[in-house]
């Protein structure tokens, strides 16, 4: 604990502070890397999908925040071929979710959407962006990226609620240095899909 | 998403943490010079160090709370989950209590080592937003560390009441030193000051625990109104027949926490004035 963090508890504003820090964008572009890593060294290959989970703020500022944010993807689907989806989850988060065989057109719209948001200034409603990996005979893989964090980490559920950790640790042990990896496993938080072997925006 | 910062609130906070601080110096100053009470500060200082360390163990207990793990109450596991993740924190442990009075707290002595309480009763009266309202307000307390800033703050204090109530069993035995009634009555006035600072402290972290929830979820508005149904002014909108109100009435007790006294010595400010706060949160999120 810091002295800033000190001084912080003593005010009573470490909570506020930490809900409303804005995020970091910058290390999604990470990911471009990662998905050749993750196919090279591990046969993960691209799921060819990857969301945005937002939790939503009780304005109509914020809603006219997402209307452009979907008005933009709605218009790059024609531009890059990148499709685009909404999603509300039954903990109600919101899901921007695009789907691309090209990987590095899933990391700069990913990008795109949340930098957006930021723009907007809700860059602290921005919970992760998840990126989703399938390898023949197993369930889905994915890297997320926590903007609270600012780190990423892996997730492979298996079966219902349960989580392959070996899978997880190996995905850590060969993307570390890669990718800024969460060290803290405390904060290696589940998105569980609502169905076994589904996306957790589904 | 950003609010106006409260430097009212921070000022009276950091006030209130400077008188206390002054009147604890007195005291130890005083305190000092009376040798044969060392035995009671050095129990009390174990004692008060068992409790920080056991204060999550003993609140549950006092509840009446349980650990629950994620197959007993899977919605509020993924509800706490979602939210501690919003917020950077750990995800907490999780207890219900079997009341049926709506109520929530959060314990525990740091933020890998909380406890998030909730009652049967709250999770009967409120809806999923207004529980993530107050789910949030008690993750804004782990976050702020209040349970540590409040044991801090209420050691001295609790030294104060026992030499009050234990001192005189040290009379006579001093050389050269003033008698153990000024020890005791300097202990009083601390005490009796000290607590209403401390209230005050604690009214203030209520306020900061207030805007931190909001800021996690979002949603102002959803804890204000989960204030109101707690409070039970919801219930006060009368549903019943007048002619049946006015046998009622007859029953009505006066609260207790009315008048100057009642103000000043409670843990927790009016909810009336959490619930305008709030709304002043709103307003500015939805005219930034």
């Amino acid at each position: 604990m810091g002295l800033f963090d000190t001084v912080r508890s003593v005010l009573g504003v470490n909570a506020e502070a930490d809900a409303t820090r804005e995020a970091d964008p910058e290390d999604l572009f990470g990911m471009s890397t990662a998905y050749m890593t993750m196919e090279a060294d591990l046969g993960y290959e691209n799921a060819e999908q990857a969301a945005l989970c937002f939790s939503s703020v009780d304005s109509t500022d914020f809603g006219d925040t997402v209307d452009e944010v979907e008005a933009i993807l709605e218009a790059g689907e024609t531009e890059t071929g990148t499709g685009f989806s909404q999603h509300s989850d039954d903990h109600g988060y919101s899901w921007v979710v695009l789907s691309d065989d090209d990987p590095e057109d899933l990391v700069t719209t990913i990008h795109f959407a949340a930098d957006t948001f930021i723009e907007q200034g809700y860059g602290s409603r921005l919970l992760a962006a998840v990126f989703g990996f399938d390898k023949s005979g197993t369930d889905h893989a994915y890297w997320i990226y926590s903007f609270r964090r600012g780190a990423y980490y892996p997730f492979v559920p298996e079966g219902d609620h349960e989580r392959d950790n070996q899978a997880e640790f190996k995905l850590q042990s060969v993307l570390d240095g890669e990718l800024g990896i969460e060290a803290d496993e405390e904060y290696w938080y589940p998105l569980w899909p609502d169905r076994p072997g589904g996306h957790p925006w589904e | 998403m950003q609010w106006k910062t409260d430097w009212g609130l921070r000022g009276r906070m950091v006030f209130t943490m400077f008188l206390l601080f002054a009147l604890y110096i007195v005291f130890v100053g005083v305190l000092s010079q009376f040798t044969n009470l060392i035995g009671i500060v050095l129990v009390m200082g174990l004692f008060s160090l068992g409790q920080f360390f056991f204060s999550d163990k003993m609140a549950l207990y006092s509840m009446g709370a349980n650990v629950v793990d994620e197959s007993e109450a899977p919605e509020l596991h993924r509800t706490v989950e979602r939210l501690s993740q919003q917020a950077d924190l750990p995800k907490p442990q999780i207890a219900i209590a079997d009341s049926q009075v709506p109520n929530a707290f959060a314990t525990g002595r740091n933020q890998s080592n909380a406890t998030v309480a909730v009652t049967r009763g709250l999770l009967n009266t409120l809806d999923q937003e207004e529980l993530e309202g107050v789910l949030a307000h008690e993750l804004a307390h782990i976050k702020n560390r209040d349970v540590m800033v409040m044991t801090i703050a209420s050691f001295l204090s609790t030294l104060a009441f026992i030499v009050v109530r234990w001192g005189w069993l040290f009379s006579g035995d001093g050389e050269n030193q003033a008698p153990i009634y000024v020890a005791i009555l300097v202990s009083l006035v601390v005490w009796v000051l000290s607590f209403l600072l401390i209230r005050a402290l604690s009214r203030y972290r209520e306020y900061a625990a207030d805007r931190g929830g909001a800021s996690i979820t979002g949603n102002p508005s959803a804890l204000a109104s989960a204030l109101m149904s707690i409070d039970g002014r919801m219930d006060r909108v009368p549903d019943d027949d007048l002619r049946e109100q006015a046998e009622m009435n007859a029953f009505f007790i006066i609260p207790i926490r009315s008048g100057f006294i009642g103000k000043i010595a409670s843990s927790h400010p009016p909810t009336e004035k959490r619930i305008e706060k709030l709304r002043e949160l709103e307003q500015q999120q939805e005219t930034a």
